[in-house]
């Protein structure tokens, strides 16, 4: 999985660079450079013929809309997987108050209809059975 | 719904039963007997119940005095209650995100971008959104440029117009000591490259240029003249200690 990243990276990184080099070329062209611009726009081709193979392995990754804000405003995308792990954590704790307050209220609750109601309370218990304290 | 009442509860009357009786809250009576010509039906009523919610209880179990009493849902091992992080194996991934912190910019991520890759993608019409939106024409092959199509990058000689020059290109910063980044290959530049893109010899053009050395000149005397050592200005000092 990596190696497909690996990959990519490098074939953009060179892309990249091929254009910066072709930036310095137009920025001050002299006939000279002709045939070096040609080069670099060939190999600015090759290039693109390179990243479409790539596109083959990785046609199964999804990256998720919000990551494209990120990017969109000069942010870390980093800081989007941040946030959602912060957020994944929070709700995880939030849940887990609620199961535990739900719980203690069930225990407290069947022991209060237990002294109130004890003959149904035992025939609730027989039929559902004493349930295990989760 | 008061159909099914009376078929569970053996009422043969039409006319749904008033009261609290019909709804089974009445002070303990016992229930009637269930006839036996009813059993099937109330056999088939769990089945129609099935999209309700956990099935009822078959009407023949000892649910009294309990009415309408469901199934508990069948437990689910995975809630809540456990740490999703542990158990999803994140713990690295949550250090090292949440642990330390995590630069703000785009270019701390991408340190070896050329180019001023901070700002906002839509002040220069370069965000993936509308990549997203306008997608480009696709489908087409990338077929490398013949001698005939390279005429058409024949260019004119001589530095680009200001308005046309890319001047947030900027050259790519120190490599990331991260071992899953390749050495960058040092592609040679062209022998053709011109030699005004090299920053030595345009400092030495800029000093070639006779008005500048004027300038240059006219500073180096103006400093001179109002420097104590100069030997016309001790004696034109006010301050100057005698």
């Amino acid at each position: 999985m990596a190696e497909k990243f690996d990959n990519l990276e490098e074939h953009l990184e060179k892309f990249v660079e091929n254009i910066r080099q072709l930036g310095i070329i137009v920025s001050d062209f002299q006939p000279s450079s002709q045939t070096g611009l040609s080069q670099k726009l060939n190999f600015m081709i090759t290039g693109l013929q390179d990243i479409e193979k790539c596109r083959q392995q990785l046609h199964d990754i999804n990256v998720p809309l919000e990551v494209f804000e990120y990017i969109d405003q000069g942010r870390n995308p980093q800081l989007y997987t941040k946030e959602c792990l912060e957020s994944a954590l929070a709700k995880n704790e939030q849940v887990k108050g609620k199961i535990d307050t739900l719980t203690k209220f069930k225990s407290l609750l069947i022991s209060e209809l237990g002294k109130i109601f004890p003959e149904e309370m035992t025939k609730y218990k027989a039929i559902h059975g004493d349930d295990p304290p989760s | 719904m008061t159909e099914i009442y009376s078929t569970l509860f053996g009422q043969n009357d039409t006319q749904p039963p008033t009261g609290p009786a019909a709804l089974g809250f009445g002070p303990g009576k016992p229930l009637p007997p269930m006839p036996t010509n009813q059993a099937p039906v109330a056999a088939q009523i769990p089945g129609q119940l099935g999209d309700e919610g956990p099935t009822l209880r078959k009407p023949g179990a000892m649910n009294e005095p309990f009415y309408l009493l469901r199934e508990l849902p069948v437990g689910n091992d995975l809630t809540g209650n456990t740490n999703l992080i542990t158990h999803y194996s994140l713990e690295h991934a949550f250090n090292k995100f949440c642990g330390k912190k995590v630069k703000e910019k785009l270019s701390n991520f991408l340190p070896e971008l050329p180019g001023m890759i901070d700002c906002p993608g839509i002040q220069d019409g370069s965000s993936l959104h509308s990549l997203i939106e306008k997608p480009p024409v696709c489908g087409n092959s990338f077929s490398p440029l013949t001698g005939a199509l390279l005429t058409g990058f024949r260019l004119h000689t001589g530095p680009l117009p200001e308005q046309y020059r890319l001047m947030h290109i900027q050259p790519p910063k120190k490599k990331s000591k991260n071992k899953y980044r390749h050495h960058r290959p040092q592609d040679p530049l062209p022998p053709e490259t011109p030699s005004d893109s090299d920053p030595k010899k345009k400092k030495k053009k800029r000093d070639d240029d006779p008005d500048r050395k004027k300038k240059k000149k006219d500073k180096k005397k103006k400093k001179n003249r109002h420097s104590p050592d100069h030997p016309g200005l001790t004696g034109s000092q006010p301050n100057s200690l005698r």
